[in-house]
């Protein structure tokens, strides 16, 4: 009996042994991501050779976004300024900082990441969301941590040894950024009332429809042509910025050159650039209030009071922004779109198509650590 | 068994590395890619399908197919394909069980577009579906498609009315020139299809068949009630003998290029000419048609789409297969802006996109119909429309018509080429 049990432990610690060894030895899986599918009008995007969307680097990417372990006193995530309910943003004007006081900016909303700008931040410095990625962790009123620091806390974890064997091999600062990367990738919003108006699977009321149409007109007095020129900006089907070039940055009017802040100017050098800034989808703006790069309007009603009737002139400020007048008889006492209380809101009513709800709920998308998922 | 798993997530992960990468690379520049209905040719045992092809001269992968989805099984393949103004794809169709349809995209995990199926459109009835326009009634935005069939018969055609988003038919325009008594408007074969504000215009062409008649006017609709209202005369010359058989047609409007006068602008078929018909917006009427441009005279025969871009509006005249081109800002008369760029036999349908290196440019698809080819003892032959057939898509530099490359659809893939739009947007921005 005594041998039979003998026998069987040591069969097992074989097992285990062999198991062990065979699952270090191995190398990463890289699953294609099941039923990938994105919508075909959001564009051509792509991924770098050398990271494709998989889904163990999805997992991996998925708990290292949750994870407090990414911050220097253990407390911050990168979840704590990027909320999925909030269409990742935080609801905040600016976000909180480590030291006490506020970030110099409010935190972005992270939705369809594939597309528009290939820059990153409100005045586009990094190029990559790799590259993106370690600049909050390592930022001292962000996250403040040491790369080399949190790569031996991660190392410790059996669990994320064994994630990122499976993901890409070692547990390295490049590798984190990676996963972190291919989770934002993953961010993609595509059920929005628009999004199944644009599939032919739902149809927008009369005000939204009214809206919609003001949002993707130019204004032609001539031809008498009502518009709010917004698809000058933001593009038709994402919303976002642009992808060409530096199209996706601009400056929609918000302070004189005296008070005018950097923006992209601070990356490119280029004074044309001063006060320029990222334009951000309007996915989901809904959810996202306070808006603009420094959370100064609290309503989307603020905001279009802004391109109505509040734009401040500078020497930068967009031409499309100054050309577009649907009174251009009123005279020059205000500069803005001029629209009437019906038409700012339709336009309202239009973003509010915006609102993906499978979105702002997809358990995929999720807390990892909330429950068993 | 451990060993079999392992060898198998090895092989896994080599696949999906290599699957991983390739798409994405081939989604460098997405711009200079076409979508393209190919016909499969009888006598060489080839299937109708849609298709993705690189068409930058300067790719390595120029005239390569990058995806490749066949069609629904049919006779007759699908005819022509357009974009609705939300990014929808539609085909209209030759065969009756597909007729009209939408077709699915969307994209993979490395970016590359999909063609994800065909959904055929419950048409009523209505047959062999030729172009489609989206424009209101009403306030109401609509999908306005021609069918040259109709619901049969000897002098049959329709305009289908169709929601844009549930595709549900809404209306069939049809009013049979044997039913509507004598000076009453009738459509007959209708093909083209353009419109300005309340006023659209469809035209009779030629009964599908292509034998039992062919037409010669215009039709047209009042949006409002979506009724005909009035046929214009538009035939002169008769080179073959044959009624004008009027086929594109342009409303040329404001929107269009603030400096245009209203008109309309149509190509006779088997006249061989470029009509114009004044409308002046105020009362709502159309002037006396006027040959504006004629075949006999310039040596060109089956002027064929009207397409233009910001300053330019292009003509395509299957014989010798040329495409002509004008000032925009012109129109409706047509000033020429520089010298023709000669494409292939059946010069038809066209796109426009830069190159990677940024050079401008346009790839004519050269086929009238791919009805096959007599001297291959091809049954649905028909000797003069097989001299229309190049079966190539030719490239041309934008600026000065040279051509830089062709590819040969026949040679190369066994098949015909019936018709291009760009991947998305297409460059085109006037095509009716
Ligand atoms: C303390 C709050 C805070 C934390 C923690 C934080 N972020 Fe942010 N995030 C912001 C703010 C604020 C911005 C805009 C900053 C700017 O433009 O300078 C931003 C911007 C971004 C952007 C740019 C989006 C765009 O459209 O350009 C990405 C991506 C992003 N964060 C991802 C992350 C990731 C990944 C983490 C965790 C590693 C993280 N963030 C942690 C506040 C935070
Ligand atoms: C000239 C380009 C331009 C036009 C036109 C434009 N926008 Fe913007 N929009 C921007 C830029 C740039 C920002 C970010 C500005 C900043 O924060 O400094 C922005 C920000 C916004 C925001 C806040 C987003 C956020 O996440 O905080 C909303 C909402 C918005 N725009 C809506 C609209 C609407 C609606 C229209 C049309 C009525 C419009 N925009 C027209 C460039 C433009």
């Amino acid at each position: 009996m005594f041998r039979v049990l003998l026998s069987l432990t040591a069969a097992a610690l074989v097992f285990v042994a062999a198991w062990v060894v065979w699952d270090r030895a191995r190398g990463p899986t890289a699953t294609p991501i099941a039923d990938f599918s994105a919508p075909f009008v959001f564009g051509r995007f792509s991924v770098p050779a050398d990271n494709p969307l998989t889904q163990e680097a999805f997992a991996l990417g998925r708990h290292l976004f949750y994870d407090p372990i990414l911050s220097g006193n253990n407390t911050v995530s990168c979840a704590s300024c990027h909320l999925q309910a909030l269409a990742f943003t935080d609801g905040r004007a600016k976000s909180p900082a480590l030291s006490g006081g506020v970030l110099e900016f409010s935190s972005m909303s992270l939705a369809n990441l594939l597309w528009g700008q290939e820059r990153f931040f409100w005045d586009g410095r990094a190029t990559s969301l790799e590259e993106q990625a370690l600049i909050p962790i390592q930022h001292p009123d962000e996250m403040d941590q040491d790369i080399d620091a949190l790569m031996v806390e991660l190392r410790a974890s059996i669990k994320y040894r064994r994630m990122f064997r499976r993901a890409y091999g070692d547990v390295t600062a490049e590798n984190t950024a990676k996963a972190l990367a291919t989770f934002m990738r993953m961010l993609i919003s595509s059920d929005s009332k628009y999004d199944r108006y644009l599939r032919g699977k739902a149809r927008l009321t009369a005000q939204e429809e009214h809206g919609r149409k003001l949002f993707m007109a130019h204004p032609d007095t001539k031809v008498s042509l009502r518009g709010g020129n917004c698809i000058d900006c933001h593009s038709q089907f994402l919303t976002s910025g642009f992808r060409d070039a530096l199209d996706g940055f601009s400056n929609n009017g918000l302070d004189p050159d005296g008070t005018l802040p950097d923006g992209l100017m601070a990356v490119t050098g280029n004074s044309a650039h001063k006060g320029f800034f990222k334009v951000p989808t309007l996915r989901n703006i809904a959810v996202t209030a306070p808006y603009m790069h420094d959370g100064r309007f609290k309503t989307l009603e603020e905001v279009m009071d802004h391109y109505n009737d509040g734009i401040v002139v500078s020497d930068t400020l967009s031409p499309l922004i100054l050309e577009a007048d649907n009174a251009p008889d009123n005279g020059p006492d205000t500069i803005g779109l001029r629209m009437t209380p019906e038409e700012m809101a339709a336009i309202i009513a239009f973003l509010h198509t915006l609102t993906d709800e499978v979105f702002l709920t997809n358990p995929q998308l999720s807390n990892p650590f909330d429950g068993d998922t | 068994m451990k060993l079999s798993r392992f060898g198998q997530s090895v092989l896994i992960g080599a696949c999906v590395v290599v699957t991983g990468l390739s798409p994405a690379h081939s989604q460098d520049r997405e711009e200079s890619q076409g979508m393209v209905l190919l016909r499969g040719l009888p006598t060489l045992d080839t299937n109708h399908s849609i298709a993705i092809v690189e068409l930058d001269p300067e790719s390595d992968r120029f005239g390569d197919i990058l995806s490749e989805v066949e069609q629904p099984e049919m006779e007759h393949p699908l005819h022509h394909l357009y974009y609705s103004p939300n990014g929808r794809l539609y085909a209209t169709g030759l065969d009756p069980v597909c007729s009209l349809a939408e077709i699915g995209l969307s994209r993979d995990a490395g970016g590359a577009p999909v063609v994800s199926g065909f959904t055929c459109l419950d048409t009523q009835g209505q047959i062999v579906g030729e172009d489609i326009m989206w424009a209101t009634s009403n306030g109401q935005e609509y999908m306005f498609v021609t069918f040259m069939g109709g619901t049969g018969g000897d002098d049959g055609g329709s305009v289908g009315v169709f929601d844009p988003q549930t595709n549900e038919s809404v209306k069939v325009i049809e009013a049979r020139k044997s039913q509507v008594g004598e000076g009453e408007p009738y459509i007959m074969y209708p093909h083209g299809i353009s419109a300005f504000e309340d006023r659209m215009v469809v035209t009779s062409t030629v009964h599908p068949d292509l034998a039992t008649g062919v037409g010669n006017v215009l039709t047209i609709i009042d949006l409002n009630t979506l009724e005909p209202i009035e046929n214009i005369t538009v035939e002169n010359e008769k080179p073959l003998d044959f009624p004008s058989s009027p086929v594109e047609v342009l409303f040329a409007r404001p929107s269009i290029h603030p400096d245009i006068e209203p008109a309309i602008l149509a190509n006779t078929m088997f006249g061989f000419e470029t009509w114009k018909v004044p409308y002046d917006a105020g009362s709502k009427t159309f002037g006396k048609p006027e040959v504006i441009y004629s075949g006999v005279a310039n040596e060109t025969a089956v002027p064929l789409e009207f397409y233009g871009n910001e300053d330019e509006l292009f003509i395509s005249h299957a014989l010798p297969g040329v495409v002509k081109r004008y000032e925009l800002a012109a129109l409706p008369e047509l000033v020429s802006s520089g010298p023709d760029i000669v494409a292939d036999p059946g010069a038809h349908h066209m796109i426009f996109f830069t190159s990677a290196s940024g050079r401008k440019l346009i790839a004519v698809q050269n086929n009238l119909l791919n009805l096959g080819n007599g001297a291959e003892d091809d049954p649905t032959d028909v000797d003069f429309i097989a001299d229309l057939n190049a079966h190539t898509i030719s490239v041309h530099d934008l600026a000065t018509g040279e051509r830089i490359a062709t590819v040969d659809f026949k040679e190369r893939y066994n098949k015909g080429v019936d018709n291009i739009e760009g991947l998305f947007g297409s460059g085109f921005v006037h095509h009716h």
